[in-house]
């Protein structure tokens, strides 16, 4: 028991490492180098141009793929927790597409750029719409399939909605500018950025981590788990919630940026194992790494325009996600459900 | 201990359970017998507090919807049908689950709790695989890990639905000896059981459902006639009286 405490401590304190280095490096990666005690010193100082670059254009940047991998990593331990189910991830109940949904029509229809705050605001408000038409729809005493099912089907939804905004864009930057923004990007994003998404972070964060002990209890079944006294009907509805309103702020600011969610907990399963309650502060930890390095692979990559984030994470991470399951294949067929 | 009066279930729409009183009393094991289909694993779950009813569930002397859930899941352990492990945990973490409503949250386990754990690990004979992954167990093993999760909760009232299925002869005795010992030690335990035999021989009263109702209640000598065996399972069969008490052999479908 307390090796395996250990060990488990260990591995936080490591990852807590790995993401220092890569935001040092974040801060100091882009269009003009920067050595690392040029990008400490204007982070500290704020003097000359490393203090403008440093300050005002990577920082906020860092700190939103800090912010984001994050609430991805978190949210996808606490989703396969709840539905006891390694595939579960934050999409599924449809909130990142609705907050995609929303922001578009912003870009297209609307005087805002797609930079502008009027964008997260918007997507934010369509992640919010989307959970209480979910909730209006599945119930107070909803089932898991009433709610998986109702989620798909606002999810497929606010895709014909979005494929609806970029039929109807008013021009073709519009839909160029949506078609960008829907891949997913950090870039250009600023402080104002990141004090729209964090308090959403922060409540999902909180309404996702009290529930630790349920994930855990949810291993023996929902039967069993509610003979432990956990209530079932609030364990859903606060998971759905925390993960619809940070996933959602996430999208608003960052575009899709999708399989985060996914891999970051299979990450850490390796190394903590597979207590689901385990597994939400190292998925968190190992979620921020990801997405902050995917973040600096595409100011690194040597390109005309910028790659998208949300492109390196899937064009990554899915053949990642084929070998791990290759590797694991024997296991995963082994496991019940 | 726990007492249910005129207890009706119905799912979605269909009456599984019909006006059924039962008292659970202390230092009894109650075993509750009955066809497939007979209601016993709703009327578990109901006795649980797992479903709306209709009717009267009180525990202790009080409405059992006056407890919390948590205060309901310190005083009454549920061991459902199945033994469903769905993450690949360690056997001792668990076991550890029967401390759930126990534990505060963020707090790592007591020093009870830990002894909770070590005690029902030690009494269902699992030590050998304590740092075992549960899902790599055959599964007379994971029943006993489910049977020790129940008894780590050392609630008053335990409701094991077929702690026995899929145990060897020999390890099917040691359940019920587990479960007639926990009753003995001053708990309720009800559990429900398909072989008849073990039903008559360990149980200090039998309880025989069908079709939602309770058709017989007693000492097994009382209950498990052949009259009733072939009425309510149709089952030919006849009860020899053996050096542990009267056996039910059942002969033949009818």
């Amino acid at each position: 028991m307390d090796a395996t405490r250990r060990h488990y401590w260990r591995l936080e304190a490591a990852l807590a490492a790995l993401i220092l280095l890569l935001a040092i490096l974040s801060l100091m990666i882009g269009p003009a180098g920067l050595s690392p005690k040029a990008a400490l010193g204007g982070l500290f100082n704020g003097d000359g141009p490393a203090g403008i670059i440093v300050r005002d254009i990577r920082l906020p940047r860092t700190l939103l793929a800090l912010l984001i991998g994050g609430t991805l990593g978190l949210s996808g331990a606490a989703l396969q927790g709840l539905l006891r189910n390694p595939l579960a991830e934050p999409a599924l109940f449809g909130a990142p597409q609705a907050a995609a949904a929303a922001s578009s029509f912003m870009i297209a229809f609307s005087v805002a750029g797609a930079t502008s705050l009027a964008v997260p605001l918007a997507g934010i408000a369509g992640a919010l719409v989307s959970i209480g038409g979910l909730v209006a729809v599945a119930g107070r005493r909803a089932s898991l399939t009433v709610t998986l099912l109702a989620g798909l089907a606002l999810a497929s939804f606010a895709g014909a909605v979005t494929a609806l905004i970029l039929n109807l864009a008013p021009n073709p930057f519009a839909a160029l500018e949506i078609a960008f923004w829907l891949l997913g990007s950090l870039e250009d994003r600023s402080t104002d950025h990141l004090l729209i998404a964090a308090p959403f972070f922060v409540v999902s964060w909180l309404l996702l981590a009290m529930n630790a002990r349920a994930f855990r209890a949810l291993t023996l079944g929902e039967d069993a788990a509610a003979s432990l006294g956990v209530d079932l009907d609030r364990l859903r509805m606060t998971v759905v919630i925390g993960v619809a309103v940070g996933v959602g702020a996430a999208v608003a600011v960052a575009g899709s940026i999708g399989f985060v969610g996914l891999i970051a907990p299979h990450l850490v399963r390796r190394a903590v194992g597979s207590d689901p309650a385990r597994v939400l502060l190292p998925g968190a930890l190992a979620g921020a790494a990801l997405l902050t390095a995917a973040d600096i692979t595409v100011r690194l990559l040597p390109a005309a325009d910028e790659l998208r984030v949300g492109v390196v994470t899937a064009l990554i991470g899915v053949p990642f996600f084929l070998a791990m399951i290759f590797s694991e294949r024997r296991q995963l067929e082994g496991a019940p459900s | 201990m726990q007492r249910a009066a005129d207890l009706s279930v119905s799912l979605a729409g269909n009456v599984i359970v019909d006006g059924i009183s039962l008292d659970l009393a202390t230092g009894q094991l109650t075993v509750l017998i009955g066809p497939n289909g007979a209601g016993k694993t709703t009327l578990m779950r109901a006795l649980a507090g797992l479903l709306p009813v209709t009717g009267r569930l009180e525990l202790q002397g009080r409405a059992l919807q006056e407890f919390s859930a948590r205060e309901r899941a310190q005083r009454i352990a549920y061991l459902p049908q199945g033994h469903v492990f769905h993450w690949p945990m360690s056997v001792a973490a668990v076991v550890a689950l029967g401390r759930h409503p126990h534990a505060d949250a963020f707090a790592p386990l007591s020093d009870a709790d830990r002894a909770a754990v070590a005690h029902a690990i030690a009494a269902t004979a699992i030590e050998p695989w304590a740092a075992r992954i549960v899902t790599t167990l055959s599964g007379g093993e994971r029943a006993r890990v489910a049977l020790a999760r129940a008894l780590a909760t050392q609630a008053p009232i335990l409701l094991a639905d077929e702690p026995t299925m899929s145990l060897d002869p020999r390890h099917q005795l040691v359940v019920m000896e587990l479960l007639a010992g926990a009753a003995h030690d001053g708990g309720a335990v009800l559990a429900i059981v398909h072989d008849l035999a073990l039903a008559a021989r360990f149980s200090d009263r039998v309880v025989m459902m069908e079709r939602g109702r309770l058709v017989a209640d007693g000492g097994a000598r009382e209950v498990l006639t052949p009259e009733r065996i072939a009425a309510v399972f149709a089952v030919e069969a006849a009860i020899a009286d053996s050096a542990v008490g009267p056996i039910p052999i059942l002969r033949r479908p009818l």
